[in-house]
């Protein structure tokens, strides 16, 4: 990268975006170096109580702190801060701490391999977590939600022990993706405030580190994910982690307000990236991130049972592994393909495009993510809200379990907000989630054809209402869970 | 009238061996009834014990149903409890014998259908 070519972006000097540093406390505490661990060490903390009590607590879900915590509140929160504020999760990330610390004793060698630099990996870690959930019911099991956060400690430490920088985070991690897709709808991001201090630098040091005068030693990290502040663009691939915040020196890095999901309508080369519309691995992600949010909620929904019987019965098979395999393909695989790109023949048929028929389909895949988006919101938030109070019935009786009841007696009758109210929030989520995709997709119809934008806009606004009414048909499904699928008759 | 969902011997740590019937069966959302026949290791027929019920599905977020069963004839326990939702649920068995002493079993039902 050549660090004095920055490119000049459009800034409007009477529109000023909020800037979250200047939030008194709040900017305080992002600005102080020991920030992020900070925040990290209550998250690993957190991390080793839910992988003991997983090891060695109740067996029952509804009972154990690992399930409880990790499949309800984790993943509501999640998802509830990323729509709300941005990559804030990847900030506090536990398994980075772990890295850091192992960091001080193992120095990784090696540069990550150039031709695995790209999400391939992660985009089939990410497909292989949905299926391993599915197969192996893990929101029913303390014992294999341990054994994954385990396995990702242990990854990380193999992945970054090895090799340097952020590779884990960047090209591996699968909670990263999904944070990295989420937060092109978050409303803020990291990112410069003022262009013309940027191009007057000479250090680089969001980039390069903040570096000893003589000894060249690194004091302060620059990006460990190849982001390049003043020509970085949105939140893809930033992990909030502020080591850019607190190595330039000229105090130029905010975390300022945008419109979310504008990233998405635009198409400039981004630092670290790319452009969107070249990366097959992007539009990938972004294809298992949509489509996957319909299939994990697919598979809590009575109907599923019926198709995996049928299909157990059309493929002779009694194991819920090929049966499974078989809806991952449709839905992964043969829904996608088929709907985006009857979606980009149409619009290059409709609209005169001289696009190719991949590079269309490519570009306009990232208009679909609200879409997802909103489907992970309203389906994480089911669980979390109607079993918002659960936490503190299981905490008490974790207490009681080690012979200090000092909480008191479970409360077990505290649940959650009522499945009606939920419901309500839920429908919002997907008109919100539609509503994004339409603002989406018709940005890059105006942008691919200024002509005839309609015409290029109406085959996508078609896969949205497509994608739209399977995501509410799914959530008036009663719900249902089983730990057992494949069942006879 | 009663049907018997599946009837089996659990082991228990004490030598008590527990018989349950779901009804109806297959069980569904709604209300079900669960009877229990309770008897020592020589098939003599436990009387005066308490059971109490604890019906949990087998994920995180959902409310337990509690419920008492009541001894209907000597042995014979039954209980009322509701299933909320569809799916998977393990049931809680706490059982005080006459003599005081105290054992757990669990019981899986699984695939409770949607009504």
């Amino acid at each position: 990268m050549n660090l004095s070519s920055i490119p000049a972006q459009e800034t409007n000097p009477e529109v000023r975006p909020f800037d979250l540093m200047h939030v008194p406390v709040v900017g305080d505490l992002f600005r102080w170096r020991y920030a992020r661990p900070v925040l990290q060490a209550p998250l690993l903390v957190l991390s080793i109580i839910m992988i003991l009590h997983g090891l060695f607590g109740p067996t029952l879900a509804p009972k154990n702190l690992a399930t409880t915590l990790s499949w309800l509140h984790f993943r509501g929160i999640l998802v509830l801060v990323l729509l709300c504020a941005g990559n804030f999760f990847c900030l506090a990330c536990p398994f980075m701490l772990v890295r850091q610390a192992a960091r001080r004793f193992f120095k990784p060698r090696f540069n990550w391999p150039r031709t695995l630099r790209n999400k391939w990996i992660s985009v089939g870690l990410f497909v292989l977590i949905l299926f391993t959930y599915e197969l192996f019911d893990l929101w029913s099991s303390p014992w294999w939600t341990a054994w994954l956060i385990v396995g990702y400690f242990l990854s990380v430490l193999v992945v970054d022990g090895f090799f340097k920088h952020a590779s884990f985070c960047k090209f591996v991690c699968p909670i990263g993706q999904f944070n990295f897709v989420a937060s092109t709808l978050s409303p803020f991001e990291v990112k410069v405030r003022e262009q013309d201090v940027c191009t007057r630098c000479h250090t680089k040091d969001c980039i390069r580190g903040r570096r000893e005068p003589v000894s060249d030693l690194v004091t302060i990290r620059g990006c460990e994910l190849a982001l390049f502040q003043p020509s970085k663009v949105g939140n893809m691939d930033c992990t909030f982690c502020l080591d850019c915040v607190h190595a330039c020196p000229h105090d130029n890095i905010g975390i300022l307000s945008r419109l979310p999901g504008s990233e998405l309508m635009t198409d400039p080369i981004r630092s670290g990236i790319g452009y969107f519309s070249r990366r097959k691995d992007l539009a990938a992600l972004a294809i298992v991130f949509t489509f996957g949010a319909l299939l994990n909620a697919f598979g809590m929904v009575s109907p599923v049972y019926a198709v995996e019987t049928w299909l157990g019965r059309i493929l002779h098979v009694n194991h819920e592994a090929p049966v499974l395999g078989v809806i991952f393909t449709f839905f992964l695989i043969a829904e996608p393909v088929l709907l985006l790109g009857l979606a980009a023949w149409l619009t290059r048929a409709w609209s005169g495009s001289q696009r190719a028929l991949l590079p269309l389909a490519i570009r306009y895949t990232y208009g679909i993510v609200p879409l997802g988006f909103g489907m992970w919101l309203a389906h994480y938030c089911f669980h979390f809200l109607t079993g918002l109070y659960t936490v503190i019935p299981v905490t008490q009786n974790t207490i009681a379990s080690l012979g200090r009841p000092f909480l008191g007696e479970p409360r077990w009758s505290l649940t959650g907000l009522p499945a009606n109210i939920v419901q309500v929030i839920e429908i919002g989520f997907l008109v919100l989630g539609l509503a994004g995709s339409l603002v989406v997709t018709y940005g890059l119809a105006e942008d691919d054809s200024p002509d005839k934008p309609l015409r290029a806009f109406l085959p996508w606004a078609a896969v949205c209402l497509i994608l739209w009414c399977a995501s509410m048909w799914l959530m008036f499904q009663p719900m249902e869970m089983r730990a057992t699928m494949m069942m006879s008759g | 009238m009663l049907l018997a969902s599946c009837s089996r011997r659990a082991e228990s740590p004490v030598p008590v061996e527990i018989e349950h019937e779901v009804s109806p069966a297959p069980a569904r959302v709604g209300p079900v009834t669960i009877t229990f026949k309770l008897a020592d290791s020589n098939g003599k027929l436990i009387t005066g014990a308490h059971i109490a019920i604890e019906a949990d599905m087998s994920h995180a977020g959902m409310s337990p149903v509690f419920a008492e069963a009541k001894e209907e004839a000597a042995g014979r326990y039954k209980a009322h409890l509701e299933f909320q939702m569809a799916g998977d649920w393990v049931i809680l068995l706490h059982v005080t014998l006459p003599g005081g002493k105290k054992l757990e079993q669990q019981i899986d039902v699984r695939d409770v259908r949607p009504n």
